[in-house]
């Protein structure tokens, strides 16, 4: 079940998604054994207080979110975790985040060479932000731009998380693949709105947030399907995965690796029962490695 | 990954009894052994059934005895109308026991409930007398019908808004001064108990994702600035510490619902 993604070996195809994981310290019931990685919660270079409540709000299968990035801070970020980090038999990526390039890149150089922080996901896709965010990840120079500061600033995996709002995301895939991405992580929360009719108005006090669940599954599979036929790089699909069957549509679909998030809110076992369930499946159809699962990607 | 730890657990619990306790309100049992021995006045579980809404709901904990865990609720939406729908033997998810409950040290204890309020109460009484509090109950509503029949502790002192059962008022007015002072209800309410008791525990409601501290959707404004996280530091805080103004207390199923 070992697959290498964007310049890391990771021991698994299964992995930890930003912002439902934490820092990973206190994660319960976790088999670590199933993590191929982790992808830490959204991290800015200075603290951030986050969004008032209410900040969630559950649709139909799946969920809204407006966070707005609540977190620690790079210092504290390098002083709390990142030492417990360094000694976990899996790797941490952080997600990355900036109001503007230069901060991207003052983060990079920041967290760059830390025991314990094996690469980046650079997060240009977050819709909780008032500054940033999903900004950089719908226009192709800007995500370029983004990435590149990155790029400068290590030599660490460089990963770039994309959203799913823009009308072409080969677009925006190719763009950062030419600025030095490492590998795709496709895709991030389709932005949704929904009405409290008690008080008539949005039930998140950001007014919209980002949807997330099974709800996004078969739009997820689609755009990472889109992302992996416009690059070279390899893609890691996020969206909606809950069981093992679900991770494996985006596998077929040309992903390298998946990320699970909302479905361990729901079921802490859930990285366990779904890194489980697809190397049953691989022995059921007597694949004797993940590399042999068939793929559906003609390029385009 | 300091998690490891012993006292979390996540079990199936066939429910065992449904009760009814005041009008639209009903106490559910199910049998989670390992739970019903860890839990503590305050804590709660998250509970998530097959067919029920994508996210775990969170309770706090009535009773808890031998095996059996009971939890109080109303039917406030689907997933409450589900769960009150569930047959003896139906199998609930329960992860749990979670958060930080009650600290009872003193020597006496003043418990004020409002409306589903009553939630934590019955363990806080009993986990107070343990530690060796004399524990009054003040328990609200706005009318008699909806005041939870059940009580536990030493003294009860009812409370309703319409006189229709006990002191005319609500039950903060009802409440004499205690070492200890436990509040639960809607969060108007608790902002009231902070205005007269500062030291007071409240557990306060708010709208969760994971119960597990990892989310953070379940903030709560504090005084200081800030928010953290009524699954985790929370529910219970003392009193003082909340911001009240930016504390919502329009929840959709909010406990006066």
């Amino acid at each position: 079940m070992a697959v290498a993604v964007g310049g890391l070996e990771l021991r698994g195809p299964v992995l930890a998604a930003s912002g439902t994981f934490g820092y990973g310290t206190e994660v319960p019931l976790l088999e670590r054994r199933a993590l191929g990685a982790m992808v830490s919660k959204g991290i800015f270079l200075r603290p951030r207080a986050g969004t008032p409540p209410p900040r969630i709000a559950e649709t139909p299968s799946g969920m809204l979110n407006a966070i707005g990035l609540q977190g620690p801070g790079a210092d504290a970020l390098v002083r709390d975790y990142a030492p417990r980090w360094a000694e976990w038999d899996f790797p941490v990526l952080v997600n990355i985040n900036g109001e503007s390039a230069s901060e991207y890149g003052e983060l990079t150089a920041r967290l760059d060479g830390v025991p314990g922080i094996a690469g980046f996901e650079i997060n240009i896709s977050c819709p909780n932000v008032e500054q940033g965010g999903l900004y950089f990840g719908n226009d192709p120079r800007a995500a370029a731009a983004v990435t590149e500061a990155v790029r400068r600033r290590t030599k660490l995996p460089v990963w770039v998380k994309l959203t799913p709002m823009v009308s072409d995301i080969g677009v925006i895939a190719r763009a950062v693949e030419s600025a030095g991405a490492d590998a795709l992580c496709a895709i991030n929360t389709f932005v949704g709105m929904s009405i409290d009719l008690n008080a008539y108005k949005p039930r998140l006090s950001f007014r919209t947030g980002g949807l997330s669940g099974p709800a996004i599954r078969p739009l997820a599979v689609h755009l990472a399907h889109q992302a992996a036929r416009a690059v070279r790089i390899p893609v890691v699909g996020i969206g909606g995965i809950a069981c093992a069957d679900d991770a494996l549509e985006f596998l077929v679909a040309g992903c390298t690796a998946v990320q699970v998030g909302t479905a361990t809110f729901v079921n802490p076992k859930a990285i366990a029962e779904v890194h489980d369930g697809i190397a049953a499946f691989l022995e059921a159809r007597g694949f004797a490695t993940l590399a042999e699962l068939p793929r559906y990607l003609p390029r385009d | 990954m300091s998690g490891g730890r012993p006292s979390l657990f996540l079990l199936d619990a066939p429910v065992t009894s449904k009760r009814p306790a005041a009008r639209g309100m009903f106490v559910i049992s199910m049998r989670a052994p390992e739970i019903a021995r860890a839990v503590r006045a305050g804590q709660f579980v998250n509970l998530g059934w097959a067919g029920g809404p994508l996210l775990r709901r969170p309770f706090s904990v009535y009773r808890a005895e031998d095996d059996e865990i009971e939890v109080v609720l109303k039917s406030v939406g689907a997933g409450t109308e589900q769960l009150l729908a569930m047959k003896h033997g139906g199998v609930v998810s329960c992860l749990g026991p979670l958060g930080r409950g009650f600290d009872l040290k003193g020597k006496s204890a003043v418990l004020i409930s409002g409306g589903l309020g009553v939630a934590p109460m019955p363990l806080a009484a009993r986990d107070a007398k343990a530690a060796g509090l004399r524990v009054t109950w003040v328990h609200g509503a706005r009318t008699a019908a909806e005041l939870c029949a059940e009580s536990a502790g030493d003294e009860v002192v009812w409370a309703t808004d319409d006189g229709s059962k006990g002191f005319h008022g609500t039950a903060v007015a009802a409440a004499a001064d205690a070492d200890v002072v436990l509040a639960c209800g809607p969060n108007r309410m608790l902002a009231a108990v902070a205005e007269r008791w500062p030291e007071a525990q409240v557990a306060v409601e708010t709208y969760m994702g994971c119960g597990t501290g990892v989310c953070l959707g379940c903030a709560v404004p504090l005084k200081r600035g800030g928010y953290d996280r009524a699954c985790k530091e929370g529910p219970v805080y003392r009193a003082a510490d909340i911001d009240w103004s930016a504390l919502p207390s329009h929840l959709s199923y909010a406990v006066t619902a």
